[in-house]
């Protein structure tokens, strides 16, 4: 019987299936290397390991034009490095990406290196005006779907924010 | 090493039917300038260093056509891990061209301070692609163009040329009509379904 992180794991994993999404393009953060293990061994998707955070955009931006439905997943950080990308390839050709990050630097996050995302990171997000979903309980794993198709209707990146609580289990 | 554009005229002149992601400056002017096409191409000007892996995803969902990519030598020197990627993705149908100018070819050519010491081919073939292609000339380019296309299996050519020096014009389209264009071509010739709403 899998434990409670475990089975949010798969919930999350089957989610994603859930959107037609088979190909994940991810660089680890901690709180995500179960979900990432998962991936890379489900047979349902095809996971690329990449090099930088900004090559998952580049990545999933030519899935789409491939006619692969693909999930960008990275750490807070990570995502902060992407701005540019974000904002040239998929705001100037109007490119659909749904994006999972992690959010660091949230109260319980106990590293001190992760507190300017607690700061900023939620903040940047909003200032270039990319829809955002936290999924904070097992009953928001629901949403990914929902973020998906929203990315697709509006042709522009949405973001799904993973808490700790929610990944280890405990939400 | 080659004229920029003797070698990117016998590119145009060879590459009549693969699928084709130019990079920010010379490599989107110069493909518009001499082609003026708006369908097989997409010219990705709003990208640094991240053409080919732009130009991977496309290859993963079309495995049946031969996807081109052209990256600058200013776009490479900021993400040389792209190497690690394709490698690891292995795309057959994905071919990559380093146009190594030593210059930022979209700022005024600029030199890269560093570029006359950097091996490209070697960096490439120290991240383990095995078919790896450096051409200096006209000629070689010609020779060797099909072996590198027609030949199944992912290579990184690395093409010597002299900085551009001139300005040709941007493609005069907007993002999202080079989008459209460029997906629905692929959608009409054998591609996956990219968009949600199909035109009659």
């Amino acid at each position: 019987m899998p434990n409670a992180r475990d089975a949010v794991t798969g919930q999350i994993v089957d989610a994603t299936a859930k959107c037609g999404i088979t190909a994940i393009a991810s660089l680890p953060d901690g709180w995500i290397t179960d979900l990432i293990a998962a991936y890379s061994s489900d047979r349902r998707f095809r996971h690329i390991a990449v090099n930088r955070e900004e090559s998952a955009i580049g990545f999933c931006s030519g899935a789409y034009l491939g006619g692969i439905a693909s999930m960008a997943l990275m750490g807070a950080s990570g995502f902060l490095t992407c701005i540019y990308a974000l904002t040239k390839i998929n705001y100037t050709y109007q490119i659909p990406i749904l994006i999972g990050i992690t959010l660091r630097g949230r109260p319980g996050d106990r590293a001190k290196f992760h507190q300017s995302n607690g700061l900023y990171l939620e903040a940047v997000i909003k200032a270039i005006d990319i829809p955002f979903i936290p999924i904070e309980r097992s009953e928001d794993i629901q949403k990914i779907p929902v973020a998906y198709a929203h990315s697709r209707t509006m042709t522009r990146p949405v973001v799904v924010g993973f808490t700790r609580e929610l990944l280890q289990g405990q939400a | 090493m080659m004229g920029f554009e003797d070698c990117f005229r016998l590119l145009y002149d060879r590459l009549k039917t693969e699928i084709i992601v130019t990079s920010a400056g010379n490599t989107s002017e110069l493909w518009w300038e001499m082609s003026e096409e708006s369908e097989r191409v997409f010219y990705l000007e709003a990208s640094m260093s991240l053409t080919s892996l732009f130009a991977a995803g496309i290859a993963l969902g079309n495995p049946g056509k031969t996807i081109i990519a052209f990256s600058g030598d200013g776009a490479f020197t900021m993400n040389p891990g792209m190497l690690f990627v394709e490698k690891q993705l292995d795309l057959p149908n994905l071919k990559h061209f380093l146009l190594s100018n030593g210059c930022y070819g979209s700022t005024n050519d600029l030199t890269i301070p560093y570029s006359q010491t950097i091996d490209y081919p070697g960096l490439a073939r120290a991240a383990g692609l095995s078919r790896v292609y450096s051409i200096t000339s006209l000629q070689e380019l010609e020779q060797q163009l099909d072996t590198i296309i027609k030949d199944p299996g992912h290579t990184f050519t690395v093409l010597h040329v002299q900085p551009l020096g001139r300005r040709a014009l941007s493609p005069p389209l907007d993002g999202p009509e080079v989008k459209f264009r460029f997906g629905r071509y692929l959608e009409r010739n054998g591609g996956r379904t990219i968009f949600d709403t199909q035109l009659k």
